[in-house]
């Protein structure tokens, strides 16, 4: 050891509080950043004695960041899933809004109450069965079940469409994040091999992943030579040296019935009931849901609905020898040529209409409401009322009984089949609400364990400034120190020059 | 570094989420205190959102029914009042019956109260209440008997069937010489015939022997119109018609008597049968009543149901609103005061 050593070792000395300085500095600078990785100097005694920064190691916690991916997309999924039964709960909406528990007609617009309001009138109308006015008051609330009826299958087709759209845009991007997660892996990947300092872009790679799980759930891997390979929750390969793509192939209406194409990577379907390997969280999977499954559910039950008006309003033979078949009645659509069965109810909603045979401003005649014959006007077939009495309440009465007469529903809809035409109204309202809450609940629920899952791998990963400061002082500390040392090596420098 | 250091973003956020869910419900609950409902129905009840509206429906389909019921009430009550008019008429002059005598003039008396007696029955039979015959069973568009005149079906029946059965016309000088005992057989025969079954619809009444009916109460019908086919104003139209017709024929005194004598009979039935009439509609009023009644105590305890589900516990929420709001404060002042608490505020000059 001699003099010189010394010089040497406060050079190091000084390199290595530089390069500290400038990780602290980057530190702070980012203290703010969200999902910013501070990042640690390494150091290690040089042989010579000094000091030399080994690496510079970026702070990070797997664990962590595989928990707040899946937190992100079961928080989206479910999202994606509740707004749109929020959507769908506005068809219902006099359920969900405080009413008024003394009017004598029901408030609001949801099937439920618009024939609770048919019926009202059926029961108003059979009191006084001559008085035209009241006929027009029955069929002015069957228009309005049949709007409520339209109006909501209209929503649900809105709903769905707007979900396919949804699904097509969040497909485009997965697509561009998985191109960009390429190349940023390929610049980790070739920046470990030559010992640059790649903490920023794993930063920018651990930023795109933060953004994949929001839209498609997703487990990591990490490979030995620091690149990463991205599957879904089902296991499907979305990137493994190279990014896989997504396709799907948008349909632009979706009617009653129809369905949307799934999503599929390298041919395999992710979503969909018959996916093989459907992803289960992510926004992709709670749009999936809602267009696939809860949506078409919610239309089967408006389906129902309408099926069970035509059936329960429909009119049958009167001859003593009835031989000619049960014809829509009241209630039907465009082109009926008979009384479709429930379980063939598919797309009834957003057609079911008033009988024009019945109403005034086309071209109608109000008494058959009471005299039956809507299906066939003049027809003795079918008119009930065989006397033309004005007083005839038989139709009216067997029309009103018919609303709480039970029905054999579609148990596909996912209601219990056997009730009558108004519990199961309500019980559509019951699951739809029933589902909206659920998924609101869900909602919240996972969006606070992602945002505490994000807590704690911030906590875990990020910059706390008291820390960063503290170091600094340090480094301050030892700056001056060295400082001092110099000064002290370049005096007994002099001196021993001086001596000489 | 251990996992119980904090990060300085997590710090500095920490307190926005509980501001943002405090701020939520703060708002929810300002909703609920001044309405008294709670904000978002459909979300709080879910599932229950369907009973709730069944609820709501019931008690809407009981007071549409109360208020159709008050409609028949007023409609049975008309009904209640024609009849007893009918019976007070058929009371008067089953008196001045009473009181006849023969003499010159009689004959036209007779047939005077007769004539009256139909002005007075017609207009009654031909009741509307609420644009509905109130008698006219089912046929409640077409007035259930027509005026009564001269030439009306109902009096050339009666001509007709005298002629059949004496061979002479009503009018004719030789009535006089008709026996009581033959013209009692004609009036409790053909006579009296006219005035039951078929003949009496073709040539009186256009009423149908149906009556209309409605549900007053869930799964309770009752006839809410009458009938002018009924054995009541039958029998008072006959004894009305009978005095009429020949009243002011050349009837022998004793042939008089003998009208005089069916007259009262059927008056006195007709009045009998009336009074079953009313009767029969009293007990449909009383079931009116009992139904409305019923449904009055169903509503209120609708009302009660719908209230639990809808209602929130205004002491509950006031109690939140108070217990959030001093939250609300306490995380403004912790933010203060951790934004206050960094290394760098002692450091720095």
């Amino acid at each position: 050891m001699n003099l010189t050593d010394a010089f040497n070792i406060i050079g190091s000395a000084f390199a290595t509080n530089a390069a500290q300085s400038a990780v602290i500095a980057q530190n702070v600078a980012n203290a703010g950043t969200q999902g910013y990785s501070r990042e640690v100097t390494n150091l290690v005694a040089d042989p010579s004695g000094g000091v030399d920064v080994e690496s510079v190691t970026r702070v990070a916690n797997n664990a962590l960041t595989e928990q707040m991916l899946s937190a992100n997309s079961l928080s989206s999924s479910q999202q994606a899933l509740a707004s749109g039964l929020a959507t769908l709960a506005q068809t219902v909406s006099d359920s969900t809004s405080a009413s008024s528990t003394s009017g004598a007609t029901a408030n609001g617009d949801s099937p439920s109450a618009m024939l609770e309001n048919l019926q009202n009138a059926l029961q108003t109308y059979e009191a006084s069965p001559s008085d035209t006015n009241l006929a027009q008051a029955v069929v002015t609330a069957a228009g309005n079940l049949t709007a409520s009826l339209n109006n909501a299958s209209a929503t649900v087709q809105q709903v769905r469409s707007q979900a396919d759209a949804d699904i097509s845009s969040t497909v485009n991007t997965i697509n561009s994040l998985l191109n960009q997660f390429q190349s940023l892996n390929t610049q980790v990947v070739s920046g470990l091999k030559t010992g640059a300092n790649v903490g920023s872009v794993e930063d920018q790679r651990d930023s795109i992943l933060n953004q994949l799980s929001q839209q498609i759930g997703i487990t990591t891997v990490n490979n030995p030579d620091g690149s990463m390979s991205i599957y879904t929750d089902s296991g499907v390969t979305l990137f493994q040296g190279n990014a896989r793509s997504l396709s799907f192939t948008p349909t632009p209406n979706l009617t009653a019935g129809a369905t949307g194409s799934a999503v599929t990577v390298d041919g395999v379907a992710i979503t969909g009931a018959n996916a093989p390997m459907a992803i289960e969280s992510g926004a992709l999977a709670g749009l999936a849901q809602l267009r696939d499954t809860v949506a078409p559910e919610y239309q089967a039950q408006l389906d129902q609905i309408a099926g069970g008006l035509i059936q329960t309003f429909s009119e049958s033979d009167q001859s003593a020898n009835p031989t000619q078949p049960n014809l829509p009645g009241l209630f039907t659509f465009p082109g009926a040529t008979g009384v479709p069965s429930l379980a063939n109810a598919t797309g009834l909603s957003s057609v079911i209409e008033v009988n024009p045979n019945v109403d005034p401003t086309q071209g109608g005649n109000l008494n058959l409401l009471r005299d039956g014959g809507i299906s066939d006007p003049g027809s003795p077939i079918y008119t009930y009322n065989k006397t033309g009495a004005a007083g005839y309440t038989g139709r009216i009465q067997q029309l009103i009984n018919g609303l709480s007469a039970t029905l054999s529903f579609d148990p596909t809809a996912g209601l219990p089949a056997s009730q009558s035409l108004s519990s199961y109204a309500n019980a559509s309202v019951s699951w739809l609400q029933g589902q909206n809450q659920q998924a609101t609940n869900q909602a919240d629920y996972q969006n606070t364990l992602a945002s505490q899952a994000s807590s704690a791998l911030s906590n875990a990963t990020g910059v706390n400034l008291d820390t960063e400061l503290t170091n600094m002082l340090t480094i301050e500390n030892s700056y001056t120190t060295t400082a001092k040392l110099l000064t002290t090596a370049t005096d007994m420098f002099s001196a021993l020059l001086d001596a000489v | 570094m251990t996992l119980s250091s904090v990060s300085t973003f997590t710090l500095g956020t920490s307190l926005l989420e509980p501001v943002q869910k405090i701020q939520t419900a703060l708002s929810q609950d300002g909703v609920e205190a001044t309405t008294g409902q709670y904000a978002d129905l459909g979300l709080q009840l879910g599932e229950q959102a369907g009973f709730e509206l069944s609820l709501r429906n019931q008690s809407d389909a009981l007071q549409a029914m109360t208020s159709a019921n008050s409609v028949i009430s007023t409609n049975l009550t008309t009904t209640q009042d024609a009849l007893n008019s009918i019976a007070q008429g058929a009371q008067t002059t089953l008196q001045n019956l009473a009181s006849w005598t023969s003499n010159q003039t009689s004959g036209v008396s007779l047939q005077s109260q007769g004539v009256n007696g139909l002005q007075q029955l017609v207009p009654l039979v031909n009741t509307t209440s609420n644009g509905q015959y109130v008698f006219a069973g089912q046929n409640v568009a077409v007035p259930p008997m027509s005026d009564y005149l001269s030439s009306s079906p109902g009096m050339a029946a009666i001509d007709q069937a005298f002629q059949t059965t004496f061979g002479i016309s009503l009018n004719s000088s030789g009535v006089s010489t008709i026996s009581p005992s033959d013209l009692q057989n004609f009036l409790t025969g053909a006579f009296a015939n006219l005035f039951q079954g078929a003949s009496w619809s073709q040539n009186w009444s256009s009423a149908s022997s149906a009556n209309s009916t409605a549900q007053v109460a869930p799964g309770q019908t009752v006839e809410t119109t009458t009938s002018a086919n009924q054995p009541g104003v039958q029998e008072v139209t006959e004894a009305y018609a009978m005095l009429a017709a020949f009243g002011g024929a050349s009837l022998s005194t004793a042939a008089q008597q003998t009208v005089v004598t069916a007259a009262s009979s059927l008056l006195g039935q007709g009045l009998n049968d009336i009074t079953s009439m009313q009767a029969s509609i009293g007990t449909t009023q009383a079931q009116i009543t009992d139904a409305n009644a019923m449904m009055a105590s169903q509503l209120t305890l609708m009302q009660t149901q719908i209230g639990d589900l809808d209602n929130v516990d205004s002491a509950q929420v006031a109690t939140n609103l108070s217990a959030l709001s001093t939250q609300l404060q306490t995380a403004y002042q912790l933010t203060a005061q951790l934004q206050k608490l960094s290394l760098a505020q002692y450091l720095l000059p």
